[in-house]
């Protein structure tokens, strides 16, 4: 049975006609969500798509890089390493080869707020795949000699990542050192080589008793599956896997900030410089969260934004803006202080000055006043947005967004409400969330000093 | 004594325990849904344009690609890039009077004009009720360009600031070299351009290189995803379908060559070494290709496979090593990349000619085959279900002049390798004595390492 894969309403006049090709109609999607628990806590999302004959298997743990222990920086991500590592029933590499030998392709990544784990495989070997997630989640087999090898593999994607590039690191990774005051914010995600040198056995157990329990997870089930199965073989192979007290988050949370920051990081493999402007974001969920959803289409997003026609088209001091809310994802799966930022590279003939004051006349123009039209315009290419994310990467960012939404919220069905939100936006909100938060002293600006400006070392 | 028997028994029991705790198998799953590629609606124009419709998903979403067969591969011998300046130029808009990035932005999209070797394609990807709108506009910034010249000074600024950044990064600087190795004589080894190159280039240079590529006999429109075909015929039948017809489909076909070149290009200080090491192979239009893309995925081309096991997940050397089969026209290539550990780099170059050697001597068992062919069976699959992998693969049949029946049969083919071929392929084509090396890292720390491993001095050095 093929069930319709959610409704689309056509938003026109609905007594003049029912055709379907009425092509100025706006179809707004409708996303398909089961949400229920198992007994032991774990939260578990369907959401069925036939598009492919591909399903997704998508398992979220409520633990980020953000609340890591104290001496140990980057352990949430070492550890995401060792996930891969082995487990009751699948040694070293028979995890990845039972995805790949079953035609699938598997990732896992640590975020600020979760680590996740998924696999994208024909839709067949849906019930292959629980029992493998399920199997790492009942319980680890980690040796030494596979601890010591992704302490070897870490340290090596630091280097390719950040130590051995110009820009490394800049802004992703340095921004929330700058920009915030709380060590669970502010610490180096990546970690400190000494730090990740330091893990042990010990830390892998504790952590994984800490914090991958069913009650401390959500899986999420998107594509070409039936749920009568899917839900019988989650019961069968997750039902069982015992529940864990889970400590209580640790406050994570920033103080208002009220005078402008600046910081100067030099960097001995860049050749021109850089800058990132970055403003802390208002709380999740909020109607000034959602205005600046929009403020960064108007500001940030595509080749009409502000930024973009003020600094490429207008100035010509940088090719391209980047930027948006939550560098590691979206402006939904993360909970927590964030910052919205941007950042670009400009010539070492444009003084800083220069890039500042185009930025300033920019954030002058929007603090005029925002008008509906301008609103709706963001709204648009927000919509197109948020669908290339529901729809994307095999079911990936769908599953994405359930899963956070269970895990943050335990409402995965704010899926569908997320588009009514910026709806609700109105230009007051609009320009309030402007001066409060996209005033001066609560700003973070961070410049890459390029140490080889003067060796450009071209050809 | 009774305690020693009891430890004893314990450790029996132990044992049995163990034994009787065998792991668990993982459940195998049902029966494969079979694939069929997505349905799609062609349509030829007398002045050689082809329109491709293919309804796909459930987002309300649509992609759409003009494809135009040029590239950096028609750049001559001082024109490096100027294709990419033509596209940055060509994004300033028409001749018609509206702003065309405000325009698709109304309909949820952007303006990208990708420069490949191969191709150049216009294309965005809008809210499904306005896709025919989206065609239009992309049609009349493809046929009617502005070409404004007071925008050239800015958009070459870019170029020159974009090419110096990248040239700062260790695989830019690799991969440049490495393809200069290979491709003496052909726009595929002019991978930057120079900073005088980009100063020299004009407007009326690059009208020259439009007015020489681009026409409609090169051109293919796709539109994938959720939108009106009627309406998006109609556009092309009133624009497109006006257009000239221009230059026929051409290609120059490159001589690859390599001679066991090394080179190893300083970069003080640096913590890793990024390695590029292959050779000439095979091309979509051998009989050896689909052989050898399967013995690629098993020696390097997936996580799980054989170069990848070793020095990343038994040695911890690198990160994301990997090894690429290169589809160029009618010339095929063969690499590794990898960013390994600086003291590791002669270790790291032992390990992935080991491999190298392994499969040459010995046949892979039929499992461990079954799984890559498993693997990319699925890959298959993944790669045709997204609007933009379906474009991807069209356009691949495309550049290679392959008939639809290549992609079709893809997954027959792969599964009817054997063993003894996926041996045979590493024997007639992955000969490391041949291949050309290019390693960036820290000289006077890898220098040694390099020449011990590869036996042969270094005999270029920058």
């Amino acid at each position: 049975m093929l069930l319709l894969l959610g409704a689309f309403l056509v938003s026109c006049n609905q007594s003049e006609t029912k055709e379907e090709t009425t092509s100025a109609a706006i179809d707004k999607f409708s996303v398909p969500v089961e949400y229920y628990k198992l007994d032991n806590g774990l939260k578990v999302i369907l959401s069925q798509d036939k598009t492919s004959p591909t399903v997704i298997v998508a398992a979220y743990y409520n633990i980020g890089f953000r609340i890591e222990p104290k001496d140990r920086t980057g352990f949430a991500h070492l550890f995401e390493h060792m996930m891969f590592q082995g487990s009751k029933n699948l040694g070293k590499m028979e995890f990845i080869k039972l995805v790949q030998s079953n035609g699938g392709v598997l990732n896992g990544s640590t975020r600020f707020d979760f680590t996740n784990y998924f696999e994208i495989v024909p839709s067949n070997k849906l019930e292959t795949m629980l029992w493998a997630e399920a199997d790492r989640m009942r319980g680890l087999d980690i040796t030494q000699e596979n601890l010591t090898n992704q302490q070897g593999v870490v340290k090596n994607e630091v280097k390719v990542n950040v130590l051995n590039q110009p820009y490394g690191g800049f802004p992703w990774l340095d921004m929330p050192q700058y920009a915030n005051t709380n060590w669970y914010n502010a610490h180096n995600f990546y970690g400190d080589l000494e730090d990740l040198d330091a893990a042990n056995l010990e830390d892998v157990a504790s952590f994984f008793k800490t914090y991958y329990a069913p009650n401390n997870a959500a899986i999420s089930v998107v594509g070409d599956f039936e749920p009568g199965e899917a839900k019988a073989w989650i019961e069968k192979y997750f039902g069982n896997i015992p529940s864990a007290e889970i400590p209580p988050l640790p406050d994570i949370s920033e103080p208002r900030q009220e005078e402008a920051k600046d910081f100067i990081k030099d960097d001995a493999l860049a050749n021109k410089p850089a800058i990132a402007v970055a403003y802390h974001m208002p709380p999740r969920n909020s109607p000034e969260y959602y205005a600046m959803g929009l403020l960064d289409q108007i500001l940030i997003q595509g080749d009409n934004a502000l930024l973009q026609k003020k600094l490429v088209d207008e100035l010509g001091y940088t090719s391209d803006v980047q930027g948006g809310i939550n560098y590691l994802g979206n402006m939904f799966n993360y909970n927590g202080p964030m910052q919205i930022m941007f950042n670009f590279t400009y010539d070492n003939d444009t003084t800083k000055e220069e890039v500042m004051v185009a930025v300033d006349e920019v954030i002058a123009e929007v603090s005029e006043g925002i008008t509906q039209e301008m609103i709706d315009n963001a709204i648009v290419k927000g919509r197109s947005a948020l669908y290339d994310v529901i729809g994307g990467t095999f079911g990936l960012g769908r599953a994405d967004l359930l899963c956070s939404f269970a895990l943050f919220d335990d409402d995965p069905s704010r899926i569908n409400s997320i588009e009514d939100e910026f709806d609700k936006v109105t230009p007051e909100i609009m320009n309030r969330t402007v001066s409060e938060y996209l005033r001066k002293t609560n700003r973070t600006t961070l410049t890459v000093n390029p140490l080889l400006a003067n060796n450009e070392n071209v050809n | 004594m009774k305690t020693k028997i009891y430890t004893v028994v314990f450790a029996v029991l132990v044992s049995v325990l163990g034994y009787a705790q065998e792991k668990e198998m993982p459940p195998k799953g049902g029966e494969p849904a079979g694939f069929t590629l997505p349905e799609k609606k062609v349509i030829n124009y007398e002045n050689g344009l082809q329109l491709v419709l293919v309804p796909y998903g459930s987002i309300p979403k649509a992609s759409v690609s003009i494809t135009v067969k040029t590239g950096n591969i028609h750049e001559k011998e001082n024109e490096v890039w100027l294709t990419d300046l033509l596209g940055e130029l060509m994004k300033e808009g028409s001749t018609g009077n509206y702003d065309v990035k405000n325009k698709l932005a109304g309909m949820g999209g952007n303006l990208n004009i990708g420069v490949g070797v191969h191709t150049v394609s216009l294309s965005t990807r809008v809210l499904a009720e306005f896709t025919p709108e989206a065609l239009n506009t992309l049609a009349d910034v493809l046929m009617n360009p502005k070409w404004p010249a007071t925008e050239l000074d800015r958009l070459k600024g870019n170029m020159k600031r974009d090419v110096t950044v990248s040239l700062s990064r260790p695989g830019a600087q690799a991969q440049k070299e490495f393809f200069a190795e290979i491709y003496p004589d052909h726009p595929y080894g002019k991978v930057f351009p120079t900073v005088e190159q980009v100063e020299s280039y004009t407007v009326d240079q690059i009208k020259g290189y439009y007015d020489a590529n681009f026409g409609a006999q090169r051109t293919t429109v796709y539109v994938v995803g959720k939108f009106d075909a009627t309406k998006v015929k109609e556009v092309v039948d009133a624009r497109l379908s006006q257009w000239r017809k221009g230059p026929e489909q051409f290609y120059p076909v490159a001589q690859p060559h390599t001679e066991a070149t090394v080179r190893v290009i300083d970069r003080p200080g640096a913590p890793q070494s990024t390695i590029y090491f292959g050779l000439p192979a095979a091309d979509p239009s051998s009989e050896d290709y689909i052989s050898l893309d399967i013995m690629n995925s098993l020696l390097g081309g997936s996580f799980g496979s054989r170069i990848t096991s070793n020095i990343r997940e038994d040695k911890g050397y690198t990160y994301s090593p990997y090894s690429n089969l290169q589809t160029n026209y009618k010339n095929g290539l063969w690499y590794e990349v990898a960013d390994v550990t600086t003291e590791h780099t002669g270790a790291s170059l032992d390990e992935i000619k080991k491999e190298i050697k392994r499969l040459q001597n010995e046949a892979p068992s039929k499992e461990e085959l079954e799984g890559i062919q498993n693997y990319e069976s699925g890959l298959y699959v993944l790669q045709n279900s997204t609007p933009g992998g379906i474009i991807g693969q069209l356009t691949f049949l495309d550049i290679h002049e392959l008939d639809e029946s290549f992609l079709v049969n893809k997954v027959k083919a792969m599964n009817a390798v054997t063993p003894e071929e996926v041996q045979e392929m590493a024997k007639k084509y992955i000969k490391p004595e041949n291949m050309t090396l290019v390693v960036v890292g820290d000289k006077e720390k890898i220098k040694d390492q390099v020449q011990e491993t590869i036996k042969k001095p270094v005999d270029k050095e920058q």
